[in-house]
């Protein structure tokens, strides 16, 4: 198989999609595409996220477009062995031990009895789940049930994983734990389309963004690259350090600062984007009689980024 | 990929441990227990008059035929399927490169063998409770009475393992429908002439001609079996075995159509 060949079979693309519901259009022309990255899927609750990601499964099918993974459209079978799902209800085989849950899935895969069974032990020992593995689900708790749903997604080694807002109850140390998870797997050559719409959790795992805004694909890129994509938005910047009204009397005089105000001790102060504004704030605040203690921006994160684009 | 002869099996496989956990011997067996002993009371206060043999006849075929079969097989089937929708569990399967149709079959096959062992079970309960009365049976115990019924309902409980396939898979009230058809319409056509096109449409119509072809029943055997029927003619029997076979691959397809329908997950049902 050629570069090209191998390159495009481990591509998840969405191409001009649209999804109609009766009357209601839910995705509107919908264009982007995952390779081996995570790439986040971000929107508020009802934007059709979970829509895209169940289009790219084969559970829905495009009213327009066409949804492909690899080579092959989404729903077929050689499509829906490539994909890993892991959706965002929290219904499971409850009778059954995830172990054999996980193992009765692979099964389908054309997987035997015996391997399937210690793949299934495999990869839910990878996710921690430990000997609570072979317990009955019904006695899980929802950490563990997300590894349950994680470890059916992931056993038949996909080479794409979808995780439906897989943050979603889970404990602090539970999610630091899937964020590692996440981030680790295109080092497997594995490609990740992970949705939520709680964007803070999003940010530290995601190499690229898909905003997502009433059906339409708001912007697609890195979170920096899509903040410099808007220049009309002034930057906000939170300074603490000694003297505020002095550094604010100092900044005043500079053209790219467009006003400063000091608020809980702090002194904000807007800018329009310019990288040469660092440099020359680096050497203000290394010169500063009485220092600067804290230099933070207060909207580059996904979330600023997401409500600019979003109004 | 798992070939649909493997996934089928796998899903077969599958469904028969969920019957297991989800209980279903501890109800079939108390109720096997309750219907021998209503057999063995039913013995011991009919007229002396009544022959064992007429009393099981009557006895298996009004339990097996409306009560039994139909809700053994439709509740064992509509569980398997609806159940698995409704919960959207299905959608784990439904991820998997298998086929759907392999998946339904599966099911099909799963729970038509074990409501057939239950409706089989039910008719030798019957015939153990009746047989009990040995004065009723003068000439020793007839098994080729409970032959009959034993095949008679194994097709029976296939059949209704189809409708309940189809039910599960296309509505979202199967049991209700399933009542609608079990009670209603094959209670309807049961007293329609026998030339009427809707008994078509029954299963118990077929099963009542399968046993009547095989039990050789008395007129009055007959009456008791077949009301609708004044002049009970062997003529009128037909081919019920292919009915019923009919009725089962038309029934499975027709599910198997509403199974692989593409988008289940609508955003009603979310």
């Amino acid at each position: 198989m050629s570069a090209a060949a191998t390159e495009a079979s481990h591509r998840l693309s969405f191409a001009n999609v649209t999804k109609w519901y009766g009357s209601v259009c839910a995705l509107l022309d919908v264009s982007f595409e995952v390779g081996r990255e995570v790439v986040g899927l971000v929107g508020k609750n009802g934007v059709g996220k979970s829509t895209l990601m169940k289009l790219a499964v084969g559970l829905l099918a495009p009213s327009q477009g066409e949804v492909r993974v690899g080579e092959h459209s989404a729903g077929t079978r050689a499509a829906r062995a490539a994909i890993g799902f892991c959706p965002d209800f929290d219904r499971l085989y409850e009778p059954l031990s995830g172990a054999t849950f996980v193992a009765w899935m692979l099964r389908y895969h054309g997987v035997g009895a015996s391997t399937a069974r210690s793949r299934a032990i495999e990869v839910l020992t990878e996710l921690g789940l430990g000997s609570d593995m072979h317990r009955p689900i019904r006695e899980y708790s929802k950490g563990m049930r997300q590894r349950v749903r994680l470890g059916q997604a992931l056993a038949h080694r996909p080479r794409f994983v979808l995780l439906d807002e897989p943050m979603t109850g889970l404990d602090p140390v539970a999610r630091a734990e899937l964020s590692q998870r996440i981030r680790a797997l295109p080092e497997q050559g594995v490609g990740v389309l992970v949705s939520s719409h709680v964007l803070h959790e999003l940010e530290a795992v995601v190499d690229r963004v898909v905003l997502v805004h009433q059906g339409r694909v708001l912007a697609d890129g890195r979170i920096g690259e899509l903040r410099e994509r808007l220049p009309e938005r002034p930057h906000r910047l939170r300074i603490r350090g000694a003297r505020l009204r002095g550094i604010a009397a100092h900044l005043t005089g500079w053209r790219e600062v467009e006003g400063v105000a000091i608020r809980d001790g702090a002194l904000e102060v807007a800018l329009t984007g310019d990288s040469e504004f660092y440099d020359r704030l680096t050497r203000f605040a290394a010169d500063w009689p009485g220092g600067i203690e804290e230099l933070v921006p207060l909207d580059d994160d996904l979330a600023s980024v997401f409500g600019y684009l979003v109004e | 990929m798992a070939s649909s002869i493997g996934a089928m099996l796998e899903s077969a496989r599958q469904t028969l441990v969920m019957l297991r956990y989800r209980r279903t011997w501890w109800w079939a067996l108390p109720g096997l227990a309750g219907l021998f002993a209503l057999a063995y009371a039913a013995g011991l206060r009919a007229p002396e008059r009544v022959a064992g043999a007429d009393m099981f006849c009557v006895f298996a075929w009004w339990s097996l035929s409306s009560v039994v079969v139909p809700w053994v097989a439709v509740f064992l089937g509509v569980q398997a399927v609806h159940g698995e929708l409704e919960d959207r569990t299905a959608q784990y399967l439904f991820l998997r490169p298998v086929s759907r149709a392999a998946l339904l079959f599966g099911k099909w096959l799963a729970v038509a063998m074990v409501s057939s062992a239950i409706s089989v079970g039910a008719a030798a309960v019957i015939y153990a409770g009746v047989g009990a009365h040995a004065a009723r049976w003068p000439d020793g115990g007839e098994p080729e009475l409970l032959y009959a019924f034993g095949e008679t309902v194994i097709f029976g409980a296939i059949a209704y393992t189809s409708v309940a396939m189809l039910f599960g898979a296309a509505f979202r009230r199967p049991l209700v429908w399933s009542a609608f058809f079990v009670v209603g319409l094959q209670l309807v056509a049961a007293n329609l002439p026998v030339s009427a096109g809707l008994r078509r449409l029954t299963i118990t119509d077929p099963m009542r001609r399968m046993v009547l072809d095989r039990i050789e029943p008395s007129p009055r055997l007959a009456r008791m079996l077949w009301p609708a029927e004044r002049e009970f003619s062997y003529d009128d029997i037909g081919a019920p075995v292919q009915n019923l076979v009919w009725f089962t691959l038309v029934g499975l397809l027709v599910a198997v159509v509403c199974y692989a329908r593409a988008e289940y997950d609508s955003r009603s049902r979310d």
